[in-house]
């Protein structure tokens, strides 16, 4: 084995030459001439080579496989093996394996929800240390990074905007017959809803369920029904807390999302009661539905003319708004919204780490957000907003939408204790819905149970957390 | 007290190396069958009873630091389970799903053995037929119903075909259906189970009081009712108790259909369970809710027990009676 020797007084003309060399009008800095992706290649390739394991949704999983290819070819590192677990099933398995302390996965594809908990947990390895080794950074739209941070660390690079739009029948809405029946019914104009009582108008007055057309399409069952109410209630300017972590949903503000909630149902199937994913999305690409706030890759199933007879026939927006607080304001929702989580009792948690920075850069995602059959990954970062294959899928009017809601987005309560807010919530929401609760006191009950969960957990931690769940709220009241 | 005279013969009988050897034979046999099965229990079953009676103590929160270090709280966690009143609508939804599908599974399982139990031909196809829907996975018989009871599906049409009315209950959808529909859907899974022990039951009748009634000229449903059923009383207690603590614990179906929705219509002991557990992680509060569970079954099992005893009782009482009669 040879030495080789640098000798103090090389080593500091070398460092003054390239710092020369940096200067030089017209080159390009040495020190960042390489793209993001280049860099996480080069930080990975430091970490060594291996296969790391996984759990995630083969929906989610499938379009990635390409681009994991190429980060193996460059890197050698890949993904071993997974288990294919629903990301509806995901958190319980997740804090199953936190409760274990267990190594078995590497990374976790999840709802980013569940930062918090999981953090709590200690089973999330912290990603700022990668991310600053390969100068990374999460370029999603608006301000749409701080749902992967958990106070004021980052947990997490995000693969799925999966962000509520806006549907609206523009064959429906544009008709003549229903723009005379809608303006002599309500007194005005049949046009695109701007706050959530046109909505309820529009579908009710639109509907014929004699030719099985329903008005709505949003999900009222137990576990994604407050999906749909945090974005009413938010945008009446609601918020869940107070400072002290006292709940705060038994308001002016909780009671008009409660009533905007439970008046869908006039417009909805009979059995919307209990339908989730599998029943809506067929209805809403087979033309049953008037309108709906619905995840942005319906919009790639409407608009996909091997799989939809409606390509064409929808309009994409906003999500409506409120004017109940005194002055507009429209909130979006993302949830779940899939991100990638690396274990911190992982023995190859630098690979998996880098692995995920390669899968969450905006260039590296778009053929993921944009694969036509497997749909679940929806488009998030800046580039895929400009990004021809992106909008192909899309259409333009829906990427401007996903881009528009992007930018009033808010979480469901984005705390420890995540899925217990919202199992209780969702619970007396359904119970009111099917008439087992009177609708006055379903947040009176729901209060009552999110004392309880705040004292379980500890109140003085949920207020240590209180900033962090601020911080992901959206800061404008209308889009720019 | 007295003490019954033993002759000195037997005494000398017992206590000779050959009769001792043997009784020590036999100890030996006895405990070289029972010694595993003990020491197995202790080391996979003991411990997690251990760990959960000392959760059911210990206030613990997985966000909070080691498990070891939980706060003993003394039986604050069993009187915050026994007054929780969604605890309590989940053992009466658990009570009356148990039991209506126990009811069903014995009425449609008695009624397939009864028809099976006498050999024909092409008797092994109909045994395969009936039997399939057991071997049929829970979460695939959610599935599969999810597919065919929504309101406008293909049950409700075939059903309004045929009578002719229009016929349009929502199975999954409406609160007041929703655990019937689960139940319906359990009896259709785990009938055949009734049906392989009443089958065997009904197989393993002796002929000759059969023949015998036929003889004095009994008619058919006198046999059945006098005979058969009376003799087959202790199987169909064994059929009933087994199906209803099965039925007790049912999760994947209620759980892959419903997730204890719409409302709480169908959140039943185990959804319960399982949602304190893992959706709202209070383990403390899941293992003491399992402990209650699991005093509860003990109790329908000694109960059970002891009605089985009480037949087999009457059923020996009964042959003494037929062969002091006989031999008169």
């Amino acid at each position: 084995m040879s030495k080789s020797y640098i000798t103090r007084r090389g080593f500091i003309e070398g460092g003054v030459g390239l710092t020369i060399a940096n200067l030089i009008p017209g080159t390009p800095p040495l020190a960042v001439a390489a793209s993001m992706e280049e860099r996480t290649v080069t930080a990975a390739k430091a970490a060594g080579a291996a296969d790391v394991s996984g759990m995630i949704w083969s929906p989610y999983f499938v379009p990635m496989q390409p681009v994991i290819a190429e980060f193996k070819k460059q890197t050698g590192i890949g993904v071993g093996g997974v288990q294919d677990i629903s990301i509806f099933d995901a958190p319980q398995r997740a804090m199953a394996e936190a409760l274990s302390r267990s190594p078995q996965f590497d990374f976790i594809h999840i709802d980013s929800n569940m930062i918090p908990s999981l953090a709590s947990a200690g089973y999330l390895e912290p990603l700022d240390q990668y991310m600053k080794q390969a100068d990374f950074k999460i370029e999603a739209v608006a301000d749409y990074a701080n749902f992967m941070t958990y106070k004021g660390q980052t947990y997490g690079i995000p693969t799925d905007g999966n962000v509520h739009i806006q549907y609206v029948r523009k064959d429906l809405i544009e008709d003549p017959d229903n723009k005379k029946k809608f303006a002599d019914k309500h007194g005005k104009e049949l046009k695109f809803p701007e706050v959530w009582e046109d909505d309820l108008k529009i579908q009710q007055t639109l509907m014929d369920p004699s030719k099985d057309l329903y008005g709505s399409g949003n999900l009222r069952n137990r576990a994604n029904g407050p999906t749909w109410w945090y974005m009413i209630f938010y945008s009446a300017g609601g918020f869940t807390f107070d400072d002290d972590m006292n709940p705060t949903l038994d308001t002016p503000a909780g009671q008009y999302a409660v009533d905007i909630y439970l008046q869908d149902k006039k417009g909805a199937h009979p059995e919307s009661a209990g339908w989730g994913t599998a029943q809506m999305i067929p209805r809403i690409s087979q033309g049953h539905v008037v309108s709906c706030q619905y995840w942005d890759g319906t919009a790639r199933l409407n608009e996909n003319p091997a799989k939809s007879k409606l390509r064409g026939k929808w309009l994409y927006g906003l999500v409506p708004g409120s004017d109940f607080s005194g002055k507009r304001i429209h909130r979006s929702i993302s949830s779940p919204l899939a991100a990638l989580l690396i274990n911190k009792y992982s023995p190859r948690k630098a690979q998996a780490a880098y692995l995920a920075l390669w899968l969450g850069s905006g260039k590296n995602s778009i053929p993921i957000v944009s694969d036509p059959v497997n749909t679940f990954n929806d488009a998030w970062a800046k580039e895929h907003m400009t990004a021809p294959q992106v909008i192909d899928a899309y259409t333009a009017p829906a990427i401007k939408a996903i881009e528009t809601n992007f930018q009033v987005v808010s979480p469901p309560t984005y705390l420890t204790g995540y899925l217990e807010f919202q199992d209780t919530l969702g619970k007396n929401l359904s119970e009111a819905y099917v008439g087992q609760l009177p609708a006055k006191d379903v947040l009176k009950k729901t209060q009552d149970e999110w004392n309880a969960v705040v004292r379980r957990i500890g109140r003085s931690k949920l207020k240590d957390e209180l900033a962090s769940y601020k911080a992901v709220m959206p800061k404008r009241n209308l889009p720019a | 007290m007295s003490v019954a005279a033993v002759p000195a013969a037997s005494v000398d009988l017992q206590r000779s190396p050959r009769a001792l050897s043997r009784r020590r034979a036999i100890r030996w046999f006895r405990w070289s069958i029972l010694g595993p099965l003990i020491v197995l229990l202790a080391v996979v079953l003991m411990p997690v009873l251990l760990l959960q009676l000392y959760f059911s103590f210990h206030q613990w929160s997985v966000y909070l630091g080691s498990w070891s270090e939980a706060e003993y709280v003394g039986l604050d966690l069993f009187g915050e389970v026994l007054t929780d009143p969604r605890f309590g609508w989940a053992v009466v939804r658990s009570l009356a799903f148990a039991t209506g599908s126990t009811i069903g599974c014995f009425l449609v399982g008695f009624a397939l053995a009864f028809l099976m139990y006498k050999p024909f031909r092409g008797q092994a196809l109909y045994y395969t037929i009936f039997i399939l829907p057991m071997l049929t996975v829970p979460v695939v018989v959610a599935y599969t119903a999810e597919m065919l009871l929504y309101q406008s599906g293909p049950i409700n049409d075939l059903i309004s075909r045929i009578t002719g009315i229009e016929f349009k209950p929502m199975w999954l959808t409406d609160p007041n259906f929703a655990l019937m529909t689960v139940m319906l859907l359990e009896i259709w899974n785990w009938a055949p189970f009734s049906f392989i022990i009443l089958l065997a039951g009904l197989a393993a009748i002796p002929k000759e009081p059969i023949e015998a009634a036929e003889i004095l000229g009994a008619s058919r449903w006198r046999i059945f009712w006098e005979v058969q059923l009376p003799l087959l009383r202790p199987v169909i207690f064994l059929a009933l108790v087994l199906r209803f603590l099965e039925a007790m614990a049912e999760f994947p179906k209620t759980w892959a259909l419903l997730q204890g929705g719409p409302g709480t219509a169908t959140e039943t002991l185990p959804v319960y369970i399982f949602l304190t557990t893992w959706q709202y992680f209070e383990i403390s509060k899941g293992a003491v809710m399992s402990y209650i569970v699991m005093v509860m079954m003990i109790v329908i099992v000694l109960f059970a027990i002891r009605l089985l005893r009480r037949e087999k009782r009457s059923l020996d009482a009964m042959y003494g009676q037929a062969a002091r009669e006989a031999a008169a």
